[in-house]
């Protein structure tokens, strides 16, 4: 025997013990009913069609029934699986060009791609701000703001358990560039009035209520393991605080922008150098950079995404030891997300998604397209 | 006794081969639970006919990398994990091996995959393999040099394993 044949059947003797016979003919059965029921349907389908066409006379008389085809459902309560994104409807214009942002609502897409209205989130503040929503990075947690419990909620989408923050917050303290992150066993929120602005951010253990303030000048990338990601993009800073407050900064040489959260073995982040002309967000080249030091570990130039004029939007959560996400923006509007070879550059595509009505909300990335 | 007796008593026998094909093909022991049950499903269906005069192991089998090349090809968002790599762990050399291994095969097409599975865990032949996989012989050739040349690309620690001449002689 080889050794590889001895290492493929190590791999094997790893799988579980399974009974599948029983799970099988039931299966089986109960598919053989749908398709049995599904015929029964069709052809009642048929009759009441030539039935109706039989008595048309009657139909403009009956009463008009909501039969809108586009009817998305309610989010439910209980298990419903991991998020894939989550995104904003537009405002309404009518045919005076008239703009009502009333019905402006959150809708969630399951990873399975079963798309749900969120109406207990508040879509757009009485200011006319927008108030915004966060999903963990494996999809499982979903926070928002909640109008009715003047807090926000996390809720995590697998085991159905929801908690509202004991921390109360007002509705008009969201500001235009509001910012919220949540962690991914769903315990952390950090809460940003205003991005980038004077006005100090909250971290907020949803569990005991506790808070820690913010410095006002960063932003917050994520919640993991423990540690806040800040990011002070003037000068650029990285701050990888406890939850529980201290740490300090380590500064980088130069702008930089679009920070992902920091690589598996935590020596590392990846973003991309600003300067005026662009060059490199036009050469999709972003920067490996030391957490420690802040030196530039190396340029990495980005292979394979698409030639189409779009670009990168966002980086986001790593998908493996060695491959972190980039969101880019096509053109034309529509979004993919790749998963990007930290050592070699070559990208490939994860995930597309189609023109996004607005604010599109993806696992561990907060809105990329703002 | 019941009409799908025999079907039991095949899947009662098999099953755990069979799981253990489908983990190495997907590396996830959920995935491969699913995807074994699905092919199960076609097997019960098609039972009557197979138990009188098929093989209903090598019908299974070649649905079973067939489901899994068909479920590959098919898009579907990916949602990134929480759990990341364990680091700075010591291991020993044969579990070094199948963590380097399981990573490396993530890393190969679903085709490369079934063809590094079938033919150096199953030991099938290329004639075999290519009646599986519904090719030809020329693309299971094909296939198993491409596979063992991006296993040696992307994980060269596994030199010790591919440089054996029962390897090196099936990929030539």
């Amino acid at each position: 025997m080889t050794r590889l044949r001895e290492t493929l059947n190590d791999i094997a003797d790893e799988a579980p013990p399974v009974n599948l016979a029983d799970a099988a003919i039931a299966g089986y059965r109960r598919r053989r009913r749908l398709t049995t029921g599904a015929a029964a349907l069709a052809t009642a389908v048929v009759l009441a069609a030539a039935t109706a066409a039989t008595t048309v006379p009657w139909q403009g008389q009956q009463p008009a029934v909501s039969q809108r085809t586009g009817t998305v459902p309610d989010l439910p309560a209980g298990k419903v699986g991991p998020l894939g994104y989550a995104y904003r409807t537009l405002c309404e214009v009518d045919a005076q060009r008239n703009v009502s942002c009333d019905a402006v609502e959150w809708r969630v897409v399951t990873a399975a791609g079963v798309t749900y209205r969120v109406p207990q989130a508040v879509g757009e503040t009485a200011a006319g701000r927008v108030a915004p929503i966060s999903i963990s990075r494996d999809g499982r947690m979903l926070a928002y703001y909640s109008r009715q419990a003047r807090a926000h909620v996390v809720r995590d989408l697998v085991t159905g358990a929801e908690t509202t923050s004991p921390v109360t917050v007002e509705e008009d303290r969201i500001g235009a560039g509001s910012m919220l992150v949540v962690s991914d066993d769903g315990r952390y929120l950090v809460f940003d009035p205003r991005v980038g602005s004077k006005y100090p951010g909250t971290l907020i253990d949803v569990r005991t209520g506790r808070t820690v303030p913010l410095d006002g000048r960063y932003e917050a990338v994520g919640v993991k393991g423990g540690v806040v990601e800040l990011v002070r993009y003037v000068k650029t800073d990285l701050w990888l605080m406890p939850v529980t407050g201290g740490g300090k900064p380590v500064r980088f040489k130069g702008p930089h922008i679009m920070f992902n959260e920091v690589s598996p073995d935590g020596r590392t982040v990846v973003a991309l150098h600003w300067d005026r002309d662009l060059r490199e967000l036009k050469d999709n080249t972003l920067t490996v950079l030391d957490v420690r030091t802040g030196r530039t570990v190396r340029k990495l130039a980005i292979r394979g995404l698409p030639d189409d004029k779009g670009g990168i939007l966002s980086t986001g959560p790593w998908v493996s030891g060695h491959e972190f996400t980039v969101v880019y923006g096509l053109f034309g509007g529509r979004f993919s997300t790749y998963a990007v070879d930290a050592g070699t550059g070559r990208a490939r595509r994860l995930t597309g998604y189609r023109k996004a009505d607005s604010f599109l909300v993806v696992p561990g990335v907060n809105d990329v397209n703002k | 006794m019941d009409r799908h007796d025999g079907f039991r008593e095949f899947v009662l026998t098999r099953q755990q081969a069979l799981m253990r094909t489908a983990y190495l093909l997907t590396g996830d022991a959920h995935l491969a639970e699913d995807l074994l049950q699905s092919v199960l499903m076609k097997v019960v269906r098609q039972w009557h006919k197979l138990s009188k005069d098929g093989n209903p192991e090598a019908y299974t089998r070649k649905a079973l990398v067939n489901q899994y090349i068909s479920w590959k090809r098919r898009p579907r968002p990916e949602v990134p994990s929480s759990d990341l790599p364990e680091r700075d762990v010591s291991h020993d050399d044969a579990t070094l091996d199948r963590i380097v291994l399981r990573q490396a095969l993530d890393r190969l097409t679903p085709k490369q995959r079934a063809v590094i599975v079938l033919r150096f865990r199953e030991d099938l032949s290329e004639a075999q393999t290519a009646e599986i996989l519904g090719c030809a012989v020329g693309t299971v050739k094909s296939q198993t040099h491409h596979a063992l040349a991006r296993l040696r690309a992307v994980a060269p620690e596994l030199a010790h394993l591919l440089s054996e001449p029962e390897i090196v002689e099936v990929a030539r």
